[in-house]
């Protein structure tokens, strides 16, 4: 392709495309062969550096996917309203589910300190002996570490969403008022190996401590105690 | 590879294109042709595209253009990046580093996975 060649066809596309400007563009691609050719290139070696010309044209469209958007933002705006009003109290939910995983572990180490210092506020914590006292204290310690690290986890976890999703809410309205969009986040959340391989750790040895100590205490309950109900005879859930 | 493929990698290509022009006219100054050269020096491109994607930022605001007859031959465009282009160019920059910076972490991981 000439010189010539190469800047009509461009020339018929761009019109084709409705493009405006058309000197302008064109000039700058006049001007690209001129310095070229003083380089000592052909212009048929230019041309085909240049590209294809229907292809170029094309994408002087501005914003061709974003067009059709437009005049929609209205809508989208009251509609993301919505969105947020429900995606909030699912927020919302998450985090007083978080907050009630930190009251649970809280609530099982004050039983536990309760159960090991043999301290019985108004005759809540049923009798039995201090071996099976410190036996069920550990478990519920092992309790309240599984519960702390869920907790975590669900902060975390639920911190990443609302990100994700603020992300979410940010490109439909741009993409709505035909601007670029940010590569939306991931709705999990994005921890360190070592950090993940730590909380794996804590979970798998605190549920291993609690069942043992769960297994162990019955075992050790009923054999003190001669029965397998030995809540029974301990005289538990008696008023 | 099919059309919507081919979209959004011309999407991509195009979004990181401009970054790295805004990049060069952060610099200074320049002409049309002398970003073309520019980029092809270190990316594999048709040397027409650059023309698009100035037309792209200068209709947005990103940069302005001035004829300039410094060189004794024909006025030339010059173009340059405007306050508002700085701005964004320094945003984009910094997301599109964390966004690269991701996408390594992640495909490290893959390769480690797999020893």
């Amino acid at each position: 392709m000439t010189k010539n060649e190469f800047l009509l066809q461009l020339k018929n596309e761009l019109k084709k495309n409705n493009i405006s400007d058309l000197d302008d563009i064109l000039s700058e691609y006049e001007q690209h062969f001129a310095f070229k050719l003083a380089d000592g290139y052909s212009e048929e070696e230019i041309a085909a550096k240049l590209g294809d010309p229907a292809e170029l044209a094309s994408q002087f469209i501005p914003n061709a996917q974003e067009k059709k958007y437009c005049g929609r933002k209205v809508v989208t705006v009251i509609g993301m309203i919505f969105a947020d009003l429900f995606a909030g109290a699912f927020f919302l939910m998450f985090f007083i589910f978080a907050a009630v995983l930190g009251i649970v572990a809280v609530a099982a180490v004050i039983l536990g300190i309760c159960l090991l210092g043999r301290l019985n506020f108004n005759d809540l914590i049923p009798n039995m002996p201090y071996l099976c006292a410190f036996i069920f204290a550990v478990s519920f310690f092992a309790f309240a570490i599984l519960s702390a690290a869920a907790c975590l986890y669900f902060v975390v976890f639920t911190r990443q969403l609302i990100r994700s999703y603020k992300r979410f809410h940010i490109n439909v309205i741009a993409s709505s008022s035909g601007k670029a969009t940010l590569p939306s986040l991931p709705v999990y959340p994005l921890l360190s190996h070592k950090f993940n391989r730590r909380l794996r750790m804590l979970v798998l040895s605190s549920v291993t401590m609690l069942a043992v100590s769960l297994v162990s205490g019955y075992i050790i309950s009923a054999i003190i105690a001669g029965n397998l109900e030995f809540w029974h005879v301990w005289g538990w859930f008696v008023k | 590879m099919n059309r919507q493929e081919v979209n959004l990698n011309t999407q991509y290509k195009k979004g990181v294109l401009e970054l790295c022009v805004m990049s060069i006219l952060k610099r200074r100054d320049c002409y049309g042709y002398e970003i073309s050269e520019y980029l092809s020096k270190y990316i594999d491109i048709a040397d027409g595209t650059v023309y698009p994607i100035l037309r792209k930022l200068k209709s947005d605001g990103l940069v302005t253009t001035y004829l300039s007859e410094d060189s004794g031959g024909p006025p030339r465009k010059y173009y340059s990046l405007t306050a508002l282009g700085l701005k964004t160019y320094e945003a984009d920059k910094k997301e599109y580093l964390s966004f690269a910076k991701t996408i390594e972490t992640l495909l490290e991981d893959e390769d480690h996975d797999k020893k």
